[in-house]
């Protein structure tokens, strides 16, 4: 019955309940909950911290018929310690030949493109592991609130459950990119003023 | 970590977890000695370098510098003061090593929160008037051309994004066949200045 257990690893620092890749990847699992999986959540840095959560995540991993990792996107590809789990994964091919695996991976720039060496690396990961690339759902910046979210995480859990292909969708541009690089550096100013910062923020520490 | 301000300066960031890369990382050093680069070699594996925590604190609360106060403090101020930052890792899944990857995510303090449009995406504006140049040298038990096209993406991305000068990215096997000597000149001359 491995294959109605998904397990939803987080890949963000922030944890499973403050973060975005936490919500957002909660949001598919209670989708495929409603469709009788049985489901679970570990916080990938926690897990990598100690070695008695490593071998229980692997353990968990195992067991498992579908691994969601849902992550941000950090300087082209993973958190360096969910690359870490990943390594331990493939020492030991956990899950080969069972595990069918989806990535959920969010974008801090506008453009959803720049997760596309990411997405071929955990592709490559599968191929390596032996697992069953389902495919990956990328996002660019603030696309995983509401809408587009809301519509189409429903469409994959389906795919999923009936062991149909991950269904091609298509995400709405939120904003234009100019748009939100003016916002963005809006925002950045605000929150250097609130920490007092303002005129620091072009600070070069390590100048010689 | 200083630097002799009169000549090149390189920065090797060691991303092998054990110490089998070692032979190839020697032939890379001194290719660098003989074009002229005053090289430091940082084993990753022996710094003390918490995770990324993803709070902007480097951004926002403290320009410039991680809020975390370990080693990966040192590995950014070096890598923003050197000439060429090298990539020296075991291709992982087409990415870099875990190892690696700890302090390429410490490195984010040295570019600017601000956005700016570079090559028609959006990036950060520049920190530092001078970025180093980034090298990217991965290892592989054998040739693997999937791999290493996504590693040589990687590393191209990553020059964008951390606005470096110039780039270049090669994957050496260990299986005999990669002229690794040439492999190293040739990346330190596609960088050349």
């Amino acid at each position: 019955m491995t294959e109605r257990k998904a397990l939803l690893l987080v890949g963000s620092p922030r944890g499973i309940d403050r973060s975005s890749s936490g919500r957002l990847g909660g949001r598919l699992l209670d989708a495929l909950k409603e469709r009788g999986f049985e489901t679970d959540k570990l916080h990938v840095h926690a897990v990598v911290r100690s070695p008695t959560e490593t071998e229980r995540a692997l353990i968990a991993i195992e067991s498992a018929g579908v691994v969601i990792l849902s992550l941000p996107l950090y300087v082209d590809s993973f958190p360096a310690p969910v690359i870490a789990l990943l390594e331990r994964i493939a020492e030991r091919r956990t899950g080969a030949g069972r595990v069918r695996f989806l990535l959920l991976i969010q974008c801090g720039f506008p453009e959803r493109e720049q997760n596309a060496t990411a997405l071929a690396i955990a592709e490559r990961f599968a191929a390596e592991v032996g697992w069953e690339w389902l495919g990956g759902l990328a996002f660019g910046a603030m696309e995983n609130h509401g809408g587009s979210a809301t519509e189409v995480l429903p469409r994959i859990a389906a795919a999923i459950a009936d062991g149909k292909p991950i269904p091609e969708v298509a995400l709405k541009r939120v904003m234009p990119a100019w748009f939100y690089r003016l916002g963005g550096n809006i925002m950045w100013r605000r929150q250097a003023k609130k920490n007092g910062v303002t005129r620091r923020l072009r600070a070069k520490p390590y100048a010689d | 970590m200083s630097y002799d301000l009169d000549t090149m300066n390189a920065l090797v960031l060691d991303g092998f977890r054990g110490v089998e890369g070692q032979s190839i990382l020697a032939v890379l050093t001194n290719a660098l000695a003989q074009s002229g680069y005053g090289t430091e070699v940082v084993a990753l594996r022996d710094k003390t370098i918490a995770p990324c925590l993803g709070c902007f604190g480097c951004w926002i609360k403290t320009p410039g510098e991680c809020v975390i106060d370990d080693e990966g403090r040192s590995v950014a101020r070096a890598a923003a003061r050197c000439d060429l930052l090298v990539y020296f890792t075991p291709v992982t899944f087409g990415g870099v090593s875990s190892e690696l990857k700890k302090a390429v995510d410490r490195l984010i303090p040295n570019i600017s929160p601000f956005f700016a449009r570079v090559q028609g995406e959006t990036h950060h504006q520049k920190r530092y008037p001078h970025c180093p140049s980034l090298i990217g040298l991965g290892i592989l038990p054998q040739p693997n051309r999937e791999a290493e096209a996504i590693f040589k993406t990687l590393v191209e991305h990553n020059a964008l994004n951390f606005r470096s000068a110039r780039t270049a990215a090669a994957v050496v096997a260990l299986d005999g066949t990669s002229d690794v000597a040439a492999i190293a000149r040739g990346l330190i001359e596609a960088v050349a200045r």
